[in-house]
């Protein structure tokens, strides 16, 4: 379209807005027809699939979630179980939101790691999932790839994540699944690509 | 006597659960119908027992919840006309179906009942009156509540409320030209004749421009989408901003209210209000000579269902154009309304006028 | 004198000038490492590398006189080429620790890094592994791979403290920096290798983890450890009080100043800033009743004791009234002490001197055996006893044994560090009225019927006069903890209670009234002394009397 178009006067049929509008009724109404035809035949059982609605009922069927998409974090630990985490504070520079709290710890039985962190805590309820902290992290210490999405708490220090928690946490793949309605799953397409890298 | 103020009574029971049920089944319609539109389900979380009734229920919830939620007040606000604003806003909306006619008449133990609350002889200049009474409720109640943004959707209704009001007056001139009267029972039934003995009268028929313009003009009066500047939810909020509790809800309702009015009187004015096709008042007289006798009561049954069907028709209507367009731009509405709807209508009053000269 | 052309800007400079002192008085700043204008120049990290016309080769810009009509190019693209190289040649061993480096914000291999080099590293060999996290003295941790042997520190210990604790040892990529065997990093200066250290070899055990360099927020200030006064930068945490238990002062470093401390400072006074956020700090005015402490409002506080005050004068008269005033008090403190207590209350029996009994460390560089930042301006306001012709601290002890004196007024001292603790004791036992005021709880001001939170250096403006007549400003860096306030401002506030009002709004209006009364300080105002502090009236500008003769 030229960009032209824009200041184009309209023409008297333009003008009078009821072609349009009567088009615009007509294509609405037309979807209203069909759908409330096809949940009536579907009510009756005279028709299984071809739904009247592209809606998920979500939390009893889950719709597939995108590889890439940032859910809560989650630490990544060593070989040997400790957090990979170096307390850089990278991540906590770098939050837009400044939800997340690291308190240095020194570590000098081992001089090739020297900096741990005592503490790290994400405040949920600040966060603003922006994925800027994984980025900034130089040794790949955090992720957001748990597809944990249904997070809630009673209170303001229940949304703090503290980093035992996030270490436990896992990578959720079974998110990734495709499911019915009826819940079978589909597709597993998502679960062949390997989500560490 | 007694026996008279029963029957108005019941009269007025009738018109008030006919009008508030629909209101409130309206709450419903708008989430049911525009999910469907939108190829989705609809509100349907709702549930007893885990019968669901596919949403029905929301409308309780949602009633529950008006009137249990906190009716907070702003400190700054002035606090008589805080509280009276919503109701003065849903009386309006409500007084009006006074004058309405749902039926002819219907004959109980020989005595002769006007199915119509009020048989006001002024019917068409009454319902004027009440509807530009309508925006005191809104700008009262945006005033009061000393919040700048709720000002600014009182100031934007009653621009539109005002503007729109001249136009509602002047599109329907032209009908009442041809009816002869302002008396609403009457003009229904001048409705029932018909043209070249086949052709139901209508004033939609008689009246096709005024018909469009004096919908338009309705819905803006409505305040709804495309015309809900005043509201404007995603710049201003809207002129109910500080209401919370019953007092919103009252704001809301009287937004359904007045569809249901609308509907009401176009179907009144232009779609022969209570009448059917044909349907006299011993039975069916189709025009190519058969007769179908019917009782008084089946009449006044037919009636009064033709009557109800009609109004859902323009409240499906409404609800997709609601659901349809986009708002418009306050100064298109100005634009549309003075530039446009006003001039076309007295041109209509002119032509009108010619015609009626020549035809007689 | 040589006239030369630097980057086309022409200048003329003094004889012996090297081309980076020039450089740096027209604004061209050339990367540096090894060069410090305190030190000697050795020219070994040949980051400075610039080209001079009509010579053959680049030449290091801190070693090289400046000579007439010399033209140099300090950033065209041979030069840049040349500082690409050699920073590829210093981070062939580095290692990529950054992460967990302190340094790291304020390391100079990382920012000229980021100015200059930008490249890909070419190197496939693993790098030389050498000793991390090795503690080579008391307050300082050594990263032997950080190093990039530029020298300083060790130029520094022989040079300015003349300690020769470190070394460079063993020969091509095996160098290594090293304390000599047998010995420590532990000379009273030796905070300062950790300063010029351009990278994270040498970091600070202190400051180590708490915090990163660029949470924190500078304040230019005066450190009050003695009355040398050196110049620092209060490096305090504004925007991240979760960090290192909620610690708002991180670290202090020194500030130039040519005629006091030059770049140094001692370790005493560089660690010496940890009362600022102790347990000790007194956060609201307290009552002692029975025993207990009971915190009061400021309102209640000065409404009791200056009835308390009122009620002895009137009993007792001025001469049962005693005050110690304290050198650690700024100047502002201190005049508005000397205002409301003579003026106001007309009490005779002022003094500040409590004579340590156990001398402090003195040298001749930098540290004072005063250790209190003010005792000059204490003296040049006149608030010793033989101004006053009142009563010295001693004899006001000794008067409150004898049951004479029936109230004392004593700031910030520890009044056992001059006197023996069962003296004190029975003294303040028997005096009516003990008010302490103070910033931190110690052994006087628990023996007190009241006592006064006042703010810490690093939380009011104000001036301390060193030990030369040098009147310097400290800064505001933090809000004041809990409710205390600066000392001028409880002076202002009692006395308004007591019947005079005194018209200062800040520290400033209290220091131009005191420059406006006091002989030394006339013609001086709070506007005029600059960040590097003016001398009083009748203190000859000399830095070699205010330094010692020590600096090379």
């Amino acid at each position: 379209m030229n960009i032209h178009d824009k200041y184009k006067p309209l023409t008297f049929w333009e003008k009078l807005y009821l072609p349009a509008i009567i088009s615009g009724l007509w294509l609405t109404s037309m979807h209203f027809f069909r759908n409330l035809t096809l949940h009536i035949l579907r009510a009756l059982r005279l028709r299984k699939t071809a739904d009247g609605a592209v809606t998920i009922q979500y939390p009893e069927f889950l719709r597939p979630l995108f590889p890439r998409l940032r859910t809560m974090h989650r630490l990544t630990k060593r070989d040997d179980g400790t957090p990979r985490c170096v307390a850089c504070m990278m991540c906590e520079t770098v939050c837009p939101a400044k939800c997340i709290y690291i308190i240095a710890d020194e570590k000098l039985e081992n001089p090739e790691i020297e900096k741990m962190p005592e503490s790290f805590d994400i405040d949920l309820g600040l966060c603003i999932f922006c994925g800027y902290c994984v980025e900034a992290c130089p040794v790949d210490a955090i992720r957001m790839d748990t597809g944990i999405l249904e997070i809630s708490n009673l209170t303001r220090k229940g949304m703090v994540l503290d980093m035992e928690t996030m270490l436990n946490l896992e990578p959720m793949q079974d998110r990734y699944v495709k499911y019915t309605k009826e819940g079978e799953i589909v597709s597993q397409e998502y679960l062949k690509q390997d989500l560490s890298k | 006597m007694v026996e008279g103020i029963g029957i108005v009574l019941l009269k007025l029971a009738f018109v008030l659960l006919f009008v508030l049920n629909f209101g409130g089944l309206l709450t419903w319609v708008e989430r049911k119908q525009s999910a469907l539109m939108q190829d989705r389900i609809g509100a349907n979380r709702a549930s007893i027992f885990g019968i669901r009734l596919i949403g029905l229920f929301h409308t309780i919830a949602d009633a529950v919840k008006m009137f249990t939620k906190e009716s907070f007040r702003p400190v700054a606000a002035e606090k008589f006309l805080f509280t009276i604003g919503p109701g003065i806003s849903v009386f309006f909306a409500l007084v009006g179906f006074a004058v309405i006619p749902f039926g002819d008449v219907l004959i109980i133990g020989g005595k002769e009942i006007n199915l119509q609350l009020a048989p006001l002889n002024i019917g068409v200049l009454y319902l004027f009156a009440v509807a530009g009474m309508a925006v005191y409720g809104v700008v009262l109640g945006a005033w009061a509540s000393k919040n700048n943004f709720a000002l600014l959707g009182g100031l934007r209704a009653s621009a539109q409320m005002i503007s729109y009001e001249v136009a509602l007056g002047v599109t329907i001139i032209g009908s009442l030209m041809i009816y002869q009267t302002v008396e609403l029972q009457e003009i229904v039934r001048w409705q029932g004749g018909t043209l070249w003995g086949w052709l139901p009268k209508w004033g939609v028929l008689m009246q096709p421009v005024g018909f469009i313009l004096f919908l338009t003009v309705g819905i803006a009066q409505s305040k709804r989408v495309p015309f809900d500047a005043p509201e404007g939810e995603s710049e201003i909020i809207g002129y109910f901003l500080e209401y919370s509790g019953m007092g919103f809800g009252m704001y809301m309702l009287t937004d359904f209210v007045e569809t249901v009015m609308i509907s009401a009187i176009t179907v009144t004015l232009f779609l022969g209000g209570w009448q059917v096709p044909y349907l006299m008042a011993d039975g069916f007289h189709f025009p190519w000579g058969a007769t179908w006798q019917l009782e008084n009561w089946a009449v006044a049954l037919l009636q009064v269902g033709s009557f109800t069907l009609k109004v859902m028709f323009f409240l499906w209507l409404q609800m997709t154009i609601r659901w349809t367009l986009p708002r418009f731009r306050y100064d298109q509405i100005m634009r549309l309304g003075w530039k446009y709807i006003l001039p076309i209508s007295l041109v209509n009053i002119l032509i009108t006028g010619l015609i009626i000269t020549l035809l007689k | 004198m040589p006239k030369i052309t630097i980057d086309s800007t022409e200048i003329e400079v003094e004889k012996g000038t090297t081309v980076i002192q020039a450089a740096e008085q027209i604004g061209i700043d050339i990367p540096r490492y090894c060069y410090h204008p305190g030190l000697s120049i050795v020219g070994v990290c040949r980051i400075c590398l610039v080209e001079i016309e009509r010579m053959p080769k680049l030449q290091v810009a801190c070693y090289t006189p400046v000579a007439d009509g010399m033209v140099v190019h300090t950033n065209n693209e041979k030069v840049q080429q040349a500082r690409r190289a050699v920073l590829e040649f210093l981070l062939i061993n580095h290692p990529l620790d950054c992460p967990v480096c302190d340094q790291a914000g304020e390391c100079w291999l990382q920012n000229f890094y980021m100015q200059h080099g930008l490249y890909d590293s070419k190197m496939v060999e693993d790098k030389v592994k050498k000793q991390k996290a090795l503690p080579i003295g008391p307050n300082v941790m050594l990263d032997s791979e950080r190093c990039i042997l530029c020298t300083r520190c060790v130029r520094f210990c022989d040079e300015i403290t003349e300690t020769h604790e470190l070394g460079i040892f063993n020969r091509g990529d095996h160098t290594e920096l090293l304390p000599y065997p047998g010995q420590e990093l532990d000379n009273k200066y030796s905070g300062n290798t950790i300063d010029i250290c351009p990278v994270g070899a040498l970091t600070d055990k202190d400051f180590r983890f708490r915090t990163r360099v660029w949470y924190l927020t500078e304040t230019p200030s005066v450190c009050p450890g003695c009355s040398t006064g050196c110049n620092i930068n209060v490096h305090h945490n504004d925007h991240r009080p979760y960090k290192a238990g909620g610690i708002r002062v991180s670290r202090l470093k020194p500030r130039y100043n040519p005629d006091v401390n030059q770049w140094w400072m001692c370790d005493e006074g560089r660690y010496g800033f940890t009362q600022v956020d102790a347990d000790s700090r007194i956060v609201a005015p307290q009552k002692k009743t029975r025993g207990d402490w009971q915190l009061l409002s400021w309102q209640d506080a000065i409404d009791e004791i200056a009835t308390k005050i009122k009620g002895i004068l009137k009993k007792h008269g001025a001469d049962a009234f005693g005050v110690i005033l304290s050198p650690q008090m700024t100047n502002e403190g201190l005049f508005a002490a000397k205002r409301f207590f003579q003026e106001t209350l007309e009490v005779e029996n002022i003094d500040f001197e409590v004579v340590a009994r156990e001398k402090g460390y003195a040298d001749d560089f930098l540290m004072k055996a005063d250790k209190n930042p003010n005792s000059e301006g204490a003296k040049k306001i006149g608030l010793s006893a033989v101004d006053n012709s009142g009563l010295e601290v001693a004899q006001m002890l000794a008067d409150a044994k004898d049951n004479r004196l029936k109230a004392l007024y004593i700031c910030h001292h520890n009044l056992e560090k001059g006197f023996k603790k069962e003296e004190v004791k029975e003294a303040l036992s028997k005096v009516d009225l003990v008010i302490f005021q103070g910033t931190n709880q110690n052994s006087t001001s628990n023996l007190a019927n009241y006592c006064l939170p006042s703010a810490s250096f690093v939380e009011k403006d104000g001036t301390f006069t060193n030990f030369a007549g040098r009147v310097q400003e400290i800064h505001k860096a933090v809000e004041p903890l809990g409710e205390s306030k600066p000392d001028w401002t409880i002076f202002r506030n009692l006395s308004k209670r007591l019947g005079k009002s005194m018209p200062y709004f800040e520290a400033g209006d209290v220091f131009n009234a005191l420059a406006e009364e006091v002989d030394a300080f006339k013609g001086l105002s709070y506007e005029k002394i600059g960040e590097h502090g003016v001398l009083l009236n009748g203190h000859r500008a000399s830095t070699e009397k205010e330094m010692g003769a020590l600096v090379a």
